[in-house]
Formats: C-alpha cells, sequence, structure tokens
C-alpha cells in the first residue's frame, strides 16, 4: 500500500490508471485541471496517452472514439465544459461504448464561481444528452479516497453495462488535500472492495440483442469483425434504420440493462436509522462530511437523527428512502435538486424539507439550528426566500 | 452489383437510398476504386462517416468496420480512435459540406494541425440537402434556396480570395484537392494520392443534387441540366484564368504527402520513449 497527502485530482489519476485507462482527452477547466496535467505525466509511463482536445466537445469525442476502437478511456471536466459532452455522451450511450467521465461540479450557471463547489449537475447527469430513452450510472464519491475507488468501480460498471459512467464529483474533492491509500497487491485491491473487468471485444458482426443482458462485449472497431456503431437508430444488426419497432428495441436495452441489474451498482451509507429517527438526513459529496459530523453530534445531544449517504445518483437508491419519516436534503444548491427524488422515493406520508447552499459547505451549526426548527415543527423558509424553494 | 460493389460493399446497403439522379455514387465510387488500384483490403480501412446524404447514404456500405459520428465531429472521433487502432489502418471518412465546413470546421482544423491520417472525403452538394435544401457555405451566391428566398447573399468558402482549402491548408493539412463529382478518372487519382499520405488528406468532391438544389437553384430536376451546370462552372486549375463562372477550380491544390509526421505515430513514438525511461529508472 503507498500512502500519498494528496489531492482528489491525483486519486483519480491513480485510480483510473488502475484501472486499466490508457487515454484520457481533456480541455483545461478549474476545477479539473489538475486531472488532466497529473493524467500527461502519468499515462506515457503505462505506455498511455494524453490528448489536449480544441474544447470539451472534441476531448470527450477523443476518448470515446479511442474507446470505440478498444481503449478504456476518461475525461473530466466542470460545469461549463460537461454541458459541450452532451453531443458525445449522445454518442457513446446509443453506440454503447464504455467509458468513464468525470465532473467537478463548481458553481453556475455557465461560468459561476470557478474555485467553489456547487452540485448544480444532479439532473443534468442524470440526462447528460438530449432525447430520453436511456438510463444513466453516476457515482458521488465524497472524499479522496472514495474518488479513486469509485474512479476504479466505474471503470468496472462502464464494461459490464457498455455505457459511459459519471462521477460526479465537486471541487472540494477534486481539490481537496487528504490522505490517500493506494492499493498494489492483488490482496489489498481485494481487501479494499475493488472490482475490475478487462476490456473484451464484441466479435459481431451483429450489434447487440434488444434485451437487458449486460457483460455483452462493446463493439470495437479496427478488429476486422465488421464492426458497426452510429448515432442513429440501429437494427439488431448495427445498420441504420428509421422504424419505431427497432427504436423500441433499442431503448429497451438502454433502459433496462440499467434498471433490472441496478442491485450491481447501487451503493449508499446509512447511519443511525435502526431507531425510527425523527429525521433523516439525505447528502452526497463532500457536504455529506459536514452532515455526518452534525449528526452525530446532534446524537451526542439525545436527538433522533439518522442519515442516508447515495454514493451512486442515478439509478437513485429509491430502496434507502423506505422509511417513513421527516427527511431533510442537504445540497450545495438553492434550487433544490436530490430533494426531489427523495419526495419521489419516500413513503407518500412523509415530510420532505431541502436545506441549500452554495459555493460552501453548511456548517455544524446551522444544520444543528435547521434539525431544532424541523423537531419543533418550524418552517425552513428563510428570510428574503418565500418557501424552502424547490 | 459490380465487381467493386462485391468486393468492398455490403449487398444490404448497395444501390442506397438517395434520390434518383444523385450524384453522391459517383465521388463514393471514385473512392472505392482508389482503394482497389491500390490492392488495399476490406480490414485495412474504417470507414466513418457523419450527418446528411453524405452521411446517411455511406454509413456502413464498407463491408469492413463502419461508424457514424455526430454532425461535425467524426474528426475528434477518429484522432482518438486512431491512437487506438493499429498505425497501418487507415480511416477514411465521408463528410458532406455542412460537416467539414460549417459544423465541423473547428475539429476538421485540428485535426490537420495534429497531421492526424485521415483521408476526408467531402461530398459536397452546395448546401443543406437533407433537411429540404438550405444554403450551405459552398453555395453560390446569388443562388435561391430555402433558406435564401431572394438570392444567396454571403459569400462562400470557395470564392477564390477565401478558399477553405487554403484556410485547412494553413492549419497544416498535408494533401488537399477539389474535384467535381464527373471527374472520373482525375478524382480516382486523386483519391489514390489522398489515401497514400500519412496524414490528414481532403478531397473536397462537388456533386448534383437534383431533387433539392436542382429544383431550387435551376428551376429544374433534370438530372443532365445539373450535371452540365456543375461541369461549365468548373475548370482544371490553372485553366479557370479570370473567368468568374469557374467557381470551383479542381485538380491537385497542395501535396505534401508524407511531408510531416502523423499524430498518432509521433504520440506513440514519445509515449514509447517515455516508458523506456521509466522502466529504465524502476521508477513510477
Amino acid at each position: 500500500m503507498k500512502r500519498f497527502l494528496e489531492t482528489g485530482n491525483f486519486a483519480i489519476t491513480e485510480g483510473a490508471i488502475m484501472a486499466g485507462c490508457r487515454l484520457f482527452a481533456g480541455y483545461p477547466i478549474t476545477p479539473a485541471t489538475e486531472i488532466a496535467e497529473a493524467m500527461s505525466a502519468e499515462l506515457p509511463k503505462v505506455g498511455g496517452y494524453y490528448v489536449q482536445a480544441e474544447d470539451e466537445c472534441a476531448a470527450m469525442h477523443i476518448a470515446v472514439g479511442a474507446a470505440a476502437g478498444g481503449m478504456k478511456t476518461m475525461t473530466a471536466t466542470s460545469g461549463p465544459g460537461y454541458i459541450l459532452y452532451a453531443d458525445p455522451y449522445g454518442w457513446a450511450i446509443g453506440c454503447e461504448i464504455p467509458m468513464v467521465v468525470l465532473n467537478s461540479q463548481r458553481v453556475g450557471p455557465v461560468s459561476g464561481i470557478t474555485g467553489a463547489p456547487g452540485q448544480g449537475e444532479f439532473y443534468n447527469s442524470r440526462y447528460p444528452t438530449q432525447g430520453g430513452n436511456y438510463e444513466t450510472i453516476v457515482l458521488a464519491p465524497n472524499s479522496a479516497q472514495e474518488a479513486m475507488e469509485l474512479t476504479v468501480e466505474a471503470f468496472y460498471l462502464s464494461e459490464r453495462f457498455r455505457t459511459p459512467v459519471t462521477i460526479l464529483a465537486d471541487q472540494l474533492i477534486t481539490d481537496g488535500l487528504e490522505d490517500i491509500s493506494v492499493p498494489e497487491t492483488d490482496e489489498e485491491k481485494e481487501a479494499m472492495g475493488l472490482r475490475f473487468m478487462e476490456r473484451k471485444v464484441h466479435t459481431g458482426p451483429e450489434f447487440y440483442p434488444p434485451s437487458d443482458e449486460i457483460d455483452i462485449p462493446p463493439v470495437v472497431l479496427g478488429k476486422g469483425t465488421g464492426a458497426m456503431c452510429s448515432d442513429w437508430t440501429p437494427t439488431e444488426e448495427g445498420y441504420d434504420i428509421e422504424t419505431v419497432e427497432a427504436q423500441h428495441k433499442h431503448s429497451y436495452r438502454m433502459i433496462y440493462k440499467i434498471r433490472n441489474n441496478k442491485d450491481i451498482i447501487s451503493r449508499y451509507e446509512t447511519l443511525f436509522l435502526d431507531d425510527d429517527p425523527d429525521i433523516i438526513v439525505a447528502a452526497f459529496g463532500t457536504p455529506s462530511r459536514t452532515v455526518k459530523t452534525a449528526v452525530k453530534k446532534a446524537r451526542e445531544k439525545g436527538q433522533k437523527i439518522g442519515m442516508i449517504r447515495p454514493k451512486t445518483l442515478w439509478p437513485f437508491p429509491d430502496e434507502a428512502f423506505s422509511r417513513k419519516s421527516k427527511y431533510l436534503s442537504v445540497e450545495l444548491d438553492y434550487d433544490g435538486q436530490m430533494v426531489r427524488e427523495v419526495q419521489r422515493a419516500a413513503p407518500s406520508e412523509s415530510e420532505v424539507h431541502f436545506f441549500g447552499k452554495c459555493g460552501e459547505l453548511p456548517t455544524v451549526a446551522e444544520l444543528h439550528e435547521t434539525f431544532d426548527k424541523l423537531l419543533n415543527g418550524e418552517s425552513l423558509s428563510r428570510k428574503g426566500w418565500e418557501r424552502e424553494a424547490w | 452489383m459490380d465487381r467493386l460493389s462485391d468486393k468492398y460493399l455490403r449487398a444490404r446497403k448497395i444501390p442506397s437510398t438517395a434520390c434518383s439522379g444523385c450524384g453522391l455514387g459517383q465521388a463514393h465510387k471514385a473512392m472505392v476504386q482508389a482503394i482497389d488500384e491500390l490492392d488495399m483490403k476490406v480490414n485495412d480501412i474504417i470507414w466513418g462517416t457523419s450527418i446528411g446524404c453524405a452521411g446517411r447514404q455511406t454509413f456502413a456500405t464498407w463491408n469492413g468496420d463502419n461508424f457514424a459520428g455526430t454532425h461535425g465531429r467524426v474528426y475528434a472521433i477518429a484522432r482518438g480512435l486512431r491512437l487506438a487502432i493499429p498505425p497501418e489502418m487507415k480511416i477514411v471518412l465521408t463528410v458532406g459540406d455542412g460537416d467539414a465546413f460549417g459544423i465541423g470546421l473547428n475539429h476538421l482544423l485540428h485535426a490537420a494541425r495534429s497531421n492526424t491520417q485521415m483521408t476526408v472525403l467531402v461530398c459536397d452538394n452546395l448546401g443543406y440537402q437533407s433537411t429540404g435544401g438550405q444554403f450551405g457555405w459552398t453555395t453560390p451566391q446569388g443562388v435561391v434556396t430555402d433558406s435564401s428566398p431572394y438570392g444567396m447573399s454571403e459569400p462562400n468558402w470557395v470564392q477564390p480570395e477565401m478558399d477553405v482549402l487554403n484556410v485547412i491548408k494553413a492549419a497544416g493539412a498535408t494533401f488537399l484537392a477539389r474535384h467535381v463529382s464527373m471527374d472520373g478518372r482525375a478524382l480516382v487519382d486523386t483519391c489514390k494520392k489522398a489515401l497514400q499520405n500519412n496524414g490528414f488528406s481532403l478531397v473536397h468532391c462537388v456533386f448534383p443534387c437534383i431533387t433539392n438544389f436542382g429544383k431550387n437553384a435551376l428551376g429544374s430536376r433534370n438530372a443532365v441540366n445539373m450535371f452540365n451546370w456543375i461541369k461549365n462552372h468548373a475548370a482544371p486549375l490553372g485553366e479557370e484564368e479570370e473567368n468568374p463562372e469557374i467557381f470551383w477550380r479542381t485538380g491537385i491544390h497542395y501535396d505534401a504527402s508524407n511531408s510531416r509526421t502523423e499524430f498518432s505515430e509521433s504520440l506513440r513514438e514519445q509515449t514509447a520513449e517515455i516508458q523506456r525511461r521509466y522502466k529504465d529508472e524502476g521508477s513510477h
């Protein structure tokens, strides 16, 4: 085991290379630039390539293009670059090409605040491209260490599910300096729960069957298999076609390969849920760390408060929210995004509330004030904000 | 099916669903014939296409590996793919004028800058024809289209003082040519040269669209009429003199084939060198 005091950006690079990533295409953007820099230094040492593109749209297309040629690839960006990924996301999802995308969320919309954390791409990551008819896999680490581990997991899932897997991080995770343990031996990797899968080659010449099957190797160009992949609705052989029957089969596969195998993907952490808590707080990413401290301290004061931290945002872990309770979603946005999913997933008689902040983390004191209000049945709406606002 | 089709193309996709009288097949066939004359095999080439008439009608016609990318982005896809596939394989792209000279021009210039091997055949039907016939970036001035009902007022990329091939040349391309689809033998010979450049090659080929361009601009869907119209507005380089009726100066505009290192080759070499260095030092 190697130990480092390093940034999340470094940890992500270590995880990617460990998982077999051999091409990274990027475009400089705060706060994800250091991933590109680390990749440009580390990849050539293991025979991999760093490509810097003219924009994020090209960067992800380069990464998908190399993935279509059989390489494990990755790209990373932040909000303003993430929206330029919309085009290649569609191609990768539709052609069912595995790769990994990381978004280190900052404050938006548009350029917003560059060097501060946000969580405004919660829904964006669910629908990263247009047209619907697909499910996405999105993982959300809350530390540099977990960012490394979930990067490995993202590569693993992308191979099994033939789809781009997104890591939704935030500025504090990628920029933050933390203690990181990097496993070296197979035993250490296994003990850390890391899973790996090599790229396999679809032997074609057909595309994919209209089923929810996973573990079918992806189409790879350049292997002489007569492979075909395109942006159009495919026939089962991979030819382009414009019929609703073919679209139905294609969509079924893109949706149900993920929905019907959710148990392989879903991960979440829970805390103090066994005594029927009065409040259950939901948070992901960096704010989940202050939430955890606040919940533990509230317990010391005798308040019955529990916590759920989704590590997979999409598919959303509905099963974690099966208890009837008072839910509080704490997020780094003012409009309230995950709270809507909590509202949908929670039993109908539950109360669901929202606490939002952006650009900086909620403090333990702020959270305690919020818990007290909820326990006393008071409204959470703040001065100047007419409602909880979601 | 003819001999070339049997040897290189998929029976399912030939003939294509192109409109009757379309000239795209001339350009497509010239490239396949060039491949045949160079004695290349089906698995020597990955064929990529894009959106619109040129992309849709040529996608999956190749009897080997095929892809169709997003509109204007195939040059970026090809840059990534180029690093993943064996160096000796060639990437051939058939794209439209909107793709290469409009939405994808930035990516195309960066593919040229990096001299990434791809043989780009820009099949130019003088505008956006699969969407019904709007003007594009090579539509001659004054011409009536569905989106220039009073005549195309903007300058275009083939005017001598602002020829897009000069832009791409300045960006670093190593082989550039222009033809009209009825150039026959000359077009095949040009495609052969383009394929033999281990770098960025682009062949711009104007072809007739009877259905929309012919109807709107020439007032006729008579195929012979439009074939003649294109021929009458084209002349080999050096023979066009100062004739304003000549839109397309045909032939090889620039040939610096194999004069610069190809993108993936240079990155592979640098990577191998770095890898060796770190192996020797035993550090990571």
